[in-house]
């Protein structure tokens, strides 16, 4: 009963702050915006880098998608503790109620929700700039892209919470979070060509099961460290 | 094992120790280098000319010798940031941060070695002097963690938050080199299977062995000595921070 | 090169590594320790 009770404070304290931050996403446009019109611009900037070789595109299309993918959620990291930051309102945060692992859910949840958005714009506009059928596959693409956002997005959040304090951090985050992801990277960008390939889910559990033991992992030690993180 | 004696041997008392600091190495310093050099001078006559040549690579495996033990010195020196880094987070004792970020950069330059050598080793091999093989690449991640690591460490602002920080980011690298690990073995292999650490025992000739396992202790001892003495510049270094900062605040 | 140019090459920068590294860090530990020197003299100085 008191284990219930208590479990159900941490949803609504995660709750509280996961709305907090998309309520102040709404009103000001500024972080969503910049990351859906930053992601147009990189599938375009890609075309003119590569020629406009249709089937030597289609050979990249994979690592070109989760680039797209990975700099906009970079984009949107980088931002997302900028508003406690500015506000020096940290010490505010540390202020709330209950455990702390209830407010890195909550960024979580909003860093997971916004670049989730930019893909559902990202991935139907690749399918058409590059002409790729993804709308077979979009279940097991979906997915895949799920599985990749989660792993990068928690380490992204705590990550982020650090470089914050850091001079030189617009340079730091992708610096500390780029190595760590590459189990992230390699297991996204290969599972999602073998999907465009024709693979059904069953052709690549192996890397599924690696993006999902990845999540996990780092699901689970992430909270645990970010407390750390955000002492003063 | 290993961590444990250079946790307790670090030499200096809990608090600020009486005025002349870490003036010259330790008792123990000047051994384990006099060891070291002694040991890997005999690791560098045995590896180099008494051995005699691989069966298929001929001469050039000899690289192995150098290769092999200090990827080996590199993992232990990131087991140290790993478990020193959990130490402090627990105790908050500023000491075992000092062996976290020394460890670190050592680490960092064992992996360096091991990257250069692998290299090296791959153009008469493989005929080309970088190709993206498992181990390979797995190496060339953990030195971008780790010099990751070193420049979060450079930008912290204050000491005890760079402590911190370096310590999360310490943990959460530690458990990323499985995960690495078994990522970079999916997609690409094409190095020789691991041969010494292979159910079944070693099968590289146990001639080679020999070599190997003085060079690996002699790394061993040179990354132990190198330690305690970055230890000491680490001490000197805070040491010198904290009275400045003692002064800047009496005006 | 032969595989003696190769082994030559690789030992030859890890010694020079290993080397180069410690004699930076014995340059680094004297500068600090001047740096600490030069401040706990000052600072008897000024008690005084």
């Amino acid at each position: 009963m008191q284990a219930e009770r208590r479990g159900l404070g941490v949803l609504r304290r995660t709750w509280a702050m996961t709305w907090k931050d998309v309520t102040v996403e709404l009103r000001a446009r500024e972080r969503v915006n910049a990351m859906l019109f930053f992601a147009a611009l990189v599938l375009f900037i890609f075309n003119f880098a590569l020629g406009p070789d249709r089937d030597k595109l289609r050979e990249v299309a994979p690592g070109l998608l989760w680039l797209a993918f990975l700099f906009t959620g970079m984009l949107g990291l980088g931002r997302s503790f900028q508003a406690e930051r500015e506000n020096e309102c940290f010490e505010e945060l540390l202020l709330t109620p209950g455990d702390r692992e209830s407010i890195f859910f909550g960024k979580l949840a909003g860093n997971v929700l916004f670049m989730a958005t930019a893909e559902a714009l990202i991935l139907p506009l690749f399918g058409i700039l590059y002409n790729l059928d993804i709308w077979d596959s979009l279940p097991a693409l979906a997915l895949v892209a799920f599985l990749g956002t989660v792993g990068f997005s928690t380490l992204g959040t705590l990550l982020a919470a650090m470089t914050a304090h850091l001079r030189a951090r617009e340079v730091m985050l992708p610096l500390l979070l780029f190595p760590l992801t590459v189990p992230v990277i390699l297991g996204s960008v290969r599972a999602t060509e073998a999907i465009l390939s024709g693979a059904g889910l069953s052709g690549v559990s192996h890397w599924l099961k690696l993006l999902g033991g990845f999540d996990l992992i780092f699901l689970v030690v992430s909270p645990l460290v970010f407390e750390f993180v955000l002492e003063e | 094992m290993e961590e444990r004696t250079v946790v307790t041997s670090v030499p200096w008392g809990p608090e600020p120790a009486p005025a002349p600091v870490a003036d010259r190495p330790s008792a123990t310093a000047r051994v384990l280098g006099g060891a070291a050099a002694l040991v890997l001078t005999t690791g560098l006559y045995v590896g180099l000319a008494v051995v005699p040549p691989d069966a298929v690579q001929g001469e050039v495996q000899r690289i192995m010798y150098l290769h092999v033990p200090s990827i080996v010195t590199a993992y232990l020196a990131f087991a140290v940031v790993f478990c020193a880094s959990l130490l402090y987070l627990w105790k908050r004792d500023l000491r075992y941060d000092a062996v976290a970020v020394s460890s670190a950069e050592i680490g960092v330059l064992f992996t360096g070695i091991t990257l250069a050598t692998g290299s090296i080793w791959g153009k008469p091999t493989w005929g080309v002097w970088w190709t993206w093989d498992a181990r390979l690449t797995l190496t060339a991640i953990l030195f971008t963690i780790y010099v990751g690591y070193l420049m979060l460490r450079a930008f912290a602002e204050e000491p005890q938050a760079g402590a911190r920080y370096g310590a999360v980011l310490a943990i959460v690298g530690f458990l990323d080199i499985p995960l690495n690990h078994m990522a970079v073995q999916w997609w690409r292999t094409l190095h020789q299977p691991s041969s010494i650490l292979r159910p079944g025992g070693p099968s590289v000739a146990s001639v080679m062995l020999v070599p190997l396992a003085i060079n690996f202790a002699g790394l061993v001892l040179l990354y132990t000595y190198l330690l305690l003495e970055r230890i000491r510049l680490e001490r000197v270094r805070r040491r010198t921070a904290e009275l400045t900062l003692k002064r800047g605040r009496r005006g | 090169m032969g595989n003696w140019g190769f082994i030559g090459l690789a030992y030859g920068l890890a010694a020079l590594a290993l080397v180069g590294y410690l004699v930076l860090l014995k340059g680094r530990l004297r500068s600090a320790r001047d740096e600490l020197e030069a401040l706990e003299r000052d600072g008897g100085r000024r008690k005084a």
